[in-house]
């Protein structure tokens, strides 16, 4: 274990200076734009996104009871993400009037169906579990029905 | 009396969630170091493709191999985003956790909080650029080709660290029950809160594979339909998009003129041929997808000459590296270069049809490059030379 650790470290250490070695070849401008957007990164998670989240748990495990969050959690660790991951497609940042194939869906329609079907079905789920837990009057492993 | 308090900072006891585990987010770590392994593998082997003379040819079969490669590479970026999020809150606590107070202890937890930092920026960083590139939107100055391979080192190589270092714990928290509470911070509540851990795990991995279904038809076609936040509908004049068109790289009069001639040069002797004398030359008909570095691609039939039928007009030897140039006069995308393998094989063509009709325009009128397995940057579109040094 201990060799395989050092080994690691060793590996992990060499690939990680060649990137540096990398980026700082491409001149100081590249790399201060590039630290910026490190950092920048950094701050929206850890200052911005992480803040948020707690922020909401807060509140919602104040104005909800807790053994009513739990299709809302899993809605939203299944909404959020795909949301992010989907600003440049729903703020059609890079689309061009000369090219009508980029960035070519309805994608705030799009996303609005693939929200009310993840609502939809996570809600279905939820009273299916409600059910399920008071038929057998035990618990549940998905949580739902939990204290 | 009332006593004042004055307001704490918060420390990693305030965090009491039973979901923040090591046997969660390990668990959430062995599928984000699988999704990050296949980015930086893929993403190797397109780097490989787009240098114009590697030390070792980039093969040119099997014909859809970039296209795999590259779409893995943006699927597995995508899927990484549900992972790294819930990975992120797991550990959240650990941002506010005290340092050790003995100075060799100190020193080695700084070094690792270092790592961490390095490792979660580098990884925001290749999420966020990738999945910006992927839909044309480039919001900064940096060079985002070679910045995003840079990265792609030092995150993988903060990721190998970070596993080197945590691997007793993440041993041993995979060796365990999800339930556990073996290794927990001894703040954490008992039992299922909210949601159980299990059921955490599995809504990650449904988040995983949501993401995945609403992206992933830009290059598979058959998620078409479902792929919502797709960044192409896979549609496109002759049924097939395009990066870049005629307009936006300014070849509409050179490309339409009927003045236009290919050159084909091999040092001092030159082959110039207009659109008909292409279209008189043997004809070769193969089915080569177009693969975009930006991960959309599409299947489609294409009808031209080959390139090495050109390259005999001017008596090239065989195992030839040619430098193809187009009219545009400028875009990344004006120069190419094709290893003596591609512009020797039979399916390397100067395209002159696309689905048996004409090239459009934006597709690369009047003759475009198309070659098994490369990247779509590369299939240098309105060509205008062909050369070979002697």
């Amino acid at each position: 274990m201990r060799v395989i650790r050092a080994g690691g470290v060793g590996t992990g250490v060499l690939a990680a200076a060649y990137g540096v070695w990398l980026l700082l070849d491409l001149g100081w401008a590249n790399t201060r734009s590039t630290l910026l957007w490190l950092v920048g990164g950094v701050v929206l998670h850890d200052g911005v996104f992480a803040v948020l989240v707690l922020a909401v748990a807060l509140v919602a495990l104040r104005l909800v009871p807790r053994d009513r969050l739990a299709p809302w959690v899993v809605a939203l660790v299944i909404l959020v993400p795909v949301t992010l991951a989907g600003i440049p497609e729903l703020g059609r940042f890079g689309a061009r009037p000369d090219n009508p194939t980029l960035l070519d869906r309805p994608y705030w329609l799009g996303w609005s169906v693939m929200v009310t079907l993840v609502v939809a079905g996570v809600l279905v789920g939820a009273v299916a579990t409600r059910r399920r837990t008071a038929v057998r009057g035990g618990d549940d492993d998905t949580g739902a029905g939990g204290r | 009396m009332r006593t004042m308090t004055r307001p704490r900072v918060p420390d990693e006891r305030d965090f009491t969630s039973w979901l923040r585990s090591p046997t969660v987010t390990a668990r959430v770590g062995v599928w984000l170091g699988v999704c990050f392994g296949l980015a930086f593998v893929t993403g190797l082997v397109s780097h490989w493709a787009q240098t114009p003379s590697p030390w070792l040819p980039f093969p040119t079969s099997p014909s859809w191999g970039y296209r795999v490669t590259q779409g893995v590479h943006v699927i597995a970026g995508t899927a990484a985003v549900p992972l790294l999020l819930v990975k992120l809150w797991t550990v959240f606590p650990k941002l506010v956790a005290r340092p050790p107070k003995e100075a060799r202890d100190l020193v080695l937890h700084g070094l690792e909080r270092i790592s961490i930092a390095v490792l979660v920026a580098a990884a925001i960083f290749q999420l966020v650029t990738g999945l910006a590139n992927a839909a044309q939107w480039y919001p900064w100055r940096f060079n985002f080709r070679p910045t995003h391979y840079a990265l792609a080192w030092i995150a993988i190589g903060a990721l190998v660290v970070h596993i080197a270092v945590k691997l007793p714990l993440i041993s041993a928290a995979l060796g365990s029950d999800v339930d556990s509470t073996a290794l927990d911070r001894p703040t954490l509540e008992r039992g299922p809160g909210v949601i159980s851990r299990r059921g955490l795990l599995r809504t990650t991995w449904v988040a995983t594979g949501v993401a995945v279904l609403a992206t992933a038809g830009s290059t598979v076609p058959w998620l078409r339909k479902v792929s919502v936040l797709g960044v192409r509908s896979g549609t496109g004049p002759q049924g097939v998009p395009i990066n870049h068109s005629a307009v936006y790289r300014g070849v509409v009069a050179a490309a339409t003129s009927p003045a236009y001639r290919l050159t084909v040069a091999y040092g001092d002797r030159q082959a110039r041929l207009s659109l008909a004398d292409l279209r008189a030359m043997p004809l070769t008909t193969a089915s080569l997808p177009i693969a975009c570095v930006e991960g959309w691609s599409a299947g489609a039939t294409w009808t031209g000459v080959p390139v090495r039928a050109l390259l005999d007009l001017v008596g090239t030897p065989g195992g030839s590296e040619v430098l193809v140039e187009s009219l545009q006069e400028h875009g990344g995308e004006r120069l190419s270069t094709l290893a003596g393998n591609v512009a020797d094989h039979p399916h390397t063509l100067l395209a002159l049809a696309l689905d048996g009709e004409p090239l459009s325009l934006d597709h690369g009128f009047p003759c475009r490059l198309i070659a098994p397995d490369r990247p779509g940057v590369l299939q240098t579109k309105w060509v205008g030379r062909l050369e070979v040094a002697t």
